[in-house]
């Protein structure tokens, strides 16, 4: 059933007489499916229509700027993967792998469409990740690692898609920039974007990846060839205090060792 | 019903409206709404965190809910997978659902998820599955499950029974109840030529626990859709009546999922039905007064 409901784009009658013999079904059940075969190809609208809907919700710009093309890579996805999720949302996701690497290529249009297109479905995905779960206010230490809100990421691009207008009409290319965000949702559920410098997206992926934070504002600095002066200091304690503020940064893992020497204020505290 | 819930709950009674995030605002921060309860899907609100589950709990606070799936894909080779099996108790733990009802249908294969109802083969051996897989959910879920008949545009295979019997094998061998969508049986009797009348006497309808109504659509060449995208027409309000004669004032849904019209629009839909469903209220069941009637 997979073939006809996802198969490839024609299945006409000839083509039906070897699906049926692929599943061996033969004899009475082979005349039933037979007789309906324009019938059993509405289940192949049914599913596309449902499908196609959920991703304009999620990617409406990404396929309007893919034109018609987009039927044609949908096709692909649905003969040669086809969704395995239960969740209609996360369709987008798995549509997303599958294409990457023909969006990489060039195969498919521009090279920024694919930024695009991640950055366009991250709006469902932060807005449906879990909540927050709420953390301590000790003090930041260097040894501390700091829990974040669950739906924070770092998401990088090479083009400044974000950058490019909500029109879906719009055909404007983003700029070929290196473009680091951090995406959020705030209290009021509402997606939330901010613009990283390299290194602040660095530190922040060290520190979602359990990093300790003393830990990896070096480990940053090493990596961006920055020297770590007190100015980075004072720059990572206004991100994380700005994090803090927007609901982002949640507090301390209390399992961390987070005795050491103080790198900032809990943003939740009073530094005075 | 398969399964024993143990949980408190609030059991839906009168007319009740799928829940749909069209209106979702308007319920939130509206006005008290003329509707005894709100279907929801479950799978919109599993496994995410944010607006909607926050939303659905506020609804909960004012409406009785009730959990209709669309991916247990009961008649699949393969029984669903254990996480989400595990999602879906959580969630119709949360939602405090009297009943969880899915369909009568395949929506995955393999690895491999449709998003959409597959019929399944109208046979003996996958009435007895589908019976066999319900006990076992109903057992998973900690809750009551029913099944809803679908609408089908081409059957899988040669039919070995009809779908009457088919439904008799499955609830014969199951504690799941009915979920009898009369639109669907109105659709099928369209799309395969038989009177829903008649079909509708020979289903067990002593198993019924909720009724949905809804409208659809007719294509240019002449097929109907079950698309739910337009109002209820007379002929499946008649239907309704007849059914609720014989099952008594059973909850009903009215599910509108397509072009969904303002809110007004729905609820006055839903006091139409309400009116067919008051006048089942007020009178003996079919079965009862056929009892009298032998007795006399």
């Amino acid at each position: 059933m997979a073939e006809a409901v996802y198969g490839p784009a024609r299945l006409d009658r000839a083509g039906v007489d070897a699906w049926l013999a692929r599943h061996a079904i033969d004899g009475d059940d082979a005349v039933a499916m037979k007789t309906n075969v324009e019938r059993l190809l509405v289940y192949r609208d049914l599913v596309r229509k449902t499908l196609v809907g959920a991703l304009k919700l999620a990617i409406p710009r990404t396929i309007a700027r893919l034109g018609a093309r987009f039927e044609h890579e949908l096709s692909l996805f649905l003969a040669e993967r086809g969704p395995r999720t239960h969740y209609l949302r996360d369709v987008t996701r798995e549509l997303m792998e599958f294409w990457a690497p023909r969006f990489r290529d060039g195969a498919v249009g521009p090279r920024y469409l694919l930024d695009l297109a991640r950055h366009e479905a991250l709006e469902i995905s932060v807005a449906s990740s879990p909540d927050a779960a709420p953390g301590s206010t000790d003090e930041l230490s260097a040894d501390a690692r700091l829990l974040f809100s669950p739906s924070l990421v770092v998401a990088r691009y090479d083009y400044a898609v974000h950058r490019l207008p909500a029109d879906e009409d719009d055909r404007s290319e983003p700029l070929l920039v290196e473009t680091a965000l951090a995406v959020y949702r705030d209290a009021e559920h509402d997606v939330r974007y901010l613009e990283l410098t390299p290194l602040a997206a660095k530190i922040l992926e060290l520190l979602l990846d359990g990093e300790a934070l003393g830990r990896a504002v070096a480990r940053a600095c090493e990596a961006s060839g920055v020297a770590l002066e007190p100015s980075v200091i004072d720059g990572t304690s206004r991100l994380l205090a700005d994090l803090a503020e927007r609901g982002a940064l949640v507090g301390v893992d209390p399992l961390s060792g987070n005795a050491g020497d103080e790198i900032c204020s809990s943003p939740s505290e009073d530094p005075r | 019903m398969s399964g024993a819930s143990h949980r408190p709950q609030r059991v839906p009674c009168g007319v009740g409206l799928g829940l749909r995030w069209e209106f979702l605002e308007q319920v939130l921060d509206g006005p008290a709404l003329d509707i005894d309860f709100f279907e929801v899907s479950p799978e919109n609100y599993m496994r995410r965190g944010g607006y909607y589950p926050a939303a659905l709990e506020r609804v909960k606070s004012g409406y009785p809910i009730v959990t209709h799936g669309l991916t247990l894909s009961l008649g699949a080779a393969d029984p669903p997978d254990d996480s989400y099996v595990s999602e879906l108790a959580d969630e119709i733990a949360r939602l405090e659902a009297p009943w969880h009802s899915d369909h009568l249908a395949f929506t995955s294969s393999g690895s491999l998820a449709f998003h959409e109802l597959l019929p399944l083969r109208l046979c003996r051996d996958t009435a007895h599955r589908v019976a066999d897989r319900l006990e076992a959910l109903g057992d998973r879920l900690a809750c009551p499950l029913a099944v809803e008949n679908i609408t089908y545009y081409a059957p899988m295979g040669k039919p070995e029974i009809g779908e009457a019997e088919f439904l008799h094998a499955l609830f014969e061998r199951t504690r799941a109840s009915f979920l009898l969508d009369v639109n669907n049986l109105y659709v099928n009797a369209k799309n395969h030529g038989f009177s829903p009348e008649r079909l509708l006497a020979e289903l067990p309808l002593d198993r019924v626990i909720e009724i949905h109504v809804a409208g659809h659509t007719k294509t240019p060449s002449g097929l109907v859709l079950d698309t739910h995208g337009a109002p209820i027409i007379a002929p499946v309000l008649e239907l309704l009546e007849i059914a609720l004669a014989h099952t008594g004032p059973v909850p009903v849904l009215l599910e509108r999922d397509n072009d969904v019209p303002p809110l007004a629009e729905l609820v006055e839909e839903v006091r139409t039905v309400r009116e067919i469903w008051k006048r089942a209220a007020a009178r003996p069941r079919t079965n009862e007064r056929e009892r009298h009637a032998a007795s006399v």
